[in-house]
């Protein structure tokens, strides 16, 4: 590794140019369990305070030797400040991510208030964002992101009035997906007016395990094509689930990097795309820092490298309770295994 | 036109219903399942259930994705309100009792397979107290006791609120090891039922409708 900072590193690779190493990082939750717990503090702690959001992610990045640091860590965040609640599990045996209690029962029932970035944890979030801007000390990069126009949707409507309604109501449905991207637009844009380094959109609740791609050309295409044109770069698009069959689609967004998880084939997305395309992924957060044993988990971190992604990329947030050894080897197995290029980025 | 071959033409038309979507065809013709007098479990297990099956293959093949399931499901719950008031309870044998106990598991709001798995249950004439979702572990304990179900069937979408099911596995088990439990949802594998002590798993919606009747088949058989 040469002296490029972590900082540097990512904004070098957002632009392809050539770079010393790849970079480890996400766009999806990277706290580890034994930051929180160096820290003293408890999982759910660490939702509503900015401090501790700020820190447990910081803490993370430099017990591991990760290149970013990124928040929030819940989905819940934005439903929270529309009114829909958040369930945050304080007193619940082992770690529970957040959930939202009460969603929209109908497409009648929506109602977004216009000062809602203000409402619920939206301004802790904003706080946490500023810690970490002035505390990396210019260090590490700093990332956000926000759910995608369908994902949110099933964030604040029961699911099954969104997904009947795509086929019933198709024109409501499409009235509400629009409110939507301004929305996730004006979060988004908020997050980078703050100064985050990269943003991540999140449209995971959108792959074919739940759509068709005939759907998802209909529903899900036009409007992150609008949110990726309202947003600055660096950008990217993560979709987890079946991404097989919308690969291509994806890549019409208008995102600088593409996300996937473990479903995807990424040797023949790469076939698909090119190499110019910034592809990362694909390694199952779970299965491998939680379940493998070291060797296991150094295997599937070469796999991804292997199979042609630029930077290897949790499929999901990183469940926290991670073996330590299996995060080392993540992040050792990445700067000894590429040292050669990615398909799309070169090498110094 | 013979009373068999009349019978062929409602559950063929019962089960297109299903597999079309079409809410006023199944709404239609199981009123004249019991307008002319057809056995009217007959027409929900072979009519309205097979068509349901068909339904879990086209997903299962990525014909059909989950807002065809649910739309399905909506025709298959329109001929079943109008059905299900007119079984006999000699046709529902060992089933008449049969109760299940059904959630998804805390930390986890995605119930879509849940549903899916319950309505199935609901066809083959089960007792079905839903627990709804987010549910506590030990609420899923408390309640297969309360009511002496004989199974208890845990969804969980996510990996990391599906370990909350070794729990229940294990807490009901230790009380009552005959109940059956069954797994669902799109983290859970055989090998995760094997390892969790389970019987019987549905790591799709698609597969979900087969396993429920593999399993009700298998309890009938215990039954007998």
């Amino acid at each position: 590794m040469t002296d490029i900072t972590p900082k540097e590193r990512i904004k070098r690779f957002f632009h392809r140019e050539p770079i010393d190493v790849m970079p480890v990082f996400s766009g999806q939750g990277m706290v580890t369990i034994q930051a929180i717990e160096k820290m003293g503090i408890r999982f759910a702690q660490i939702h509503t305070s900015a401090e501790y959001m700020a820190r447990s992610a910081m803490t993370t990045a430099e017990m591991f030797g990760f290149d970013a640091v990124i928040i929030p860590y819940n989905m819940c965040t934005v439903p929270e400040a529309l009114g829909r609640g958040a369930s945050l599990y304080e007193n619940a045996d082992g770690i529970l991510y957040p959930t939202v209690p009460s969603k929209w029962k109908t497409l009648d029932d929506v109602k977004i208030d216009s000062d809602f970035m203000t409402k619920g944890r939206m301004p802790l979030v904003d706080d946490a964002i500023r810690i970490l801007k002035s505390s990396s000390n210019g260090k590490f990069a700093v990332g956000s992101w926000v759910l995608g126009p369908f994902t949110m949707a099933g964030q604040l409507l029961e699911l099954d009035v969104l997904l009947k309604g795509l086929k019933k109501e198709k024109e409501k449905v499409e009235e509400f997906l629009s409110k939507m991207t301004d929305l996730v637009i004006e979060v988004a844009r908020h997050y980078q007016d703050l100064g985050v380094d990269y943003m991540n959109i999140r449209e995971m609740g959108s792959g074919t395990d739940i759509i068709s791609p005939r759907m998802w050309k209909m529903l899900v295409l036009d409007n992150l094509q609008k949110v990726f044109s309202a947003l600055r770069s660096p950008k990217v698009l993560h979709i987890c689930g079946s991404t097989d069959m919308i690969i291509e689609l994806m890549n019409e967004c208008g995102a600088d990097a593409l996300s996937v998880d473990q479903k995807n084939d990424v040797v023949e997305s790469r076939r698909k795309l090119g190499n110019d395309v910034l592809i990362l992924g694909n390694f199952d957060p779970y299965g491998t820092m939680v379940q493998m044993d070291v060797s296991g988990a150094e295997s599937v971190i070469k796999k991804c490298i292997d199979d042609g992604v630029d930077a290897v990329w949790p499929g999901c947030d990183l469940w926290p309770e991670v073996k330590k050894e299996n995060v080392e080897a993540y992040v050792r197995t990445v700067r000894e295994y590429s040292k050669k290029a990615s398909p799309a980025v070169g090498r110094i | 036109m013979g009373k068999e071959t009349l019978r062929n033409e409602l559950l063929k038309d019962l089960s297109d219903a299903v597999v079309d979507m079409d809410e006023d065809k199944a709404k239609e013709t199981s009123q004249r399942v019991l307008d002319e007098g057809l056995n009217a479990y007959d027409a929900i297990i072979n009519g309205l259930a097979a068509g349901m099956v068909i339904v879990g293959e086209l997903y299962d093949k990525h014909e059909y994705f989950v807002p065809e399931l649910l739309m399905c499901a909506d025709a298959l719950y329109a001929g079943l309100d109008i059905l299900k008031p007119h079984i006999k309870p000699e046709d529902l044998g060992q089933n008449a009792k049969g109760q299940v106990v059904i959630g998804t598991v805390q930390g986890d709001v995605h119930d879509i397979g849940k549903n899916i798995i319950k309505m199935m249950f609901e066809v083959a004439g089960f007792t079905v107290h839903d627990l709804g979702r987010d549910v506590p572990l030990e609420k899923f304990v408390e309640e297969q006791m309360r009511t002496d179900s004989d199974i208890v069937a845990l969804s969980a979408m996510m990996t990391t609120t599906m370990m909350g099911m070794k729990k229940v596995i294990e807490m009901i088990k230790e009380k009552n090891p005959n109940v059956a439990i069954m797994l669902g949802g799109a983290p859970v594998t055989k090998d995760v039922t094997e390892l969790f002590g389970a019987d019987g798993y549905a790591e799709s919606a698609g597969n979900a409708v087969q396993e429920a009747i593999k399993m009700i088949s298998r309890l009938r058989e215990i039954h007998k």
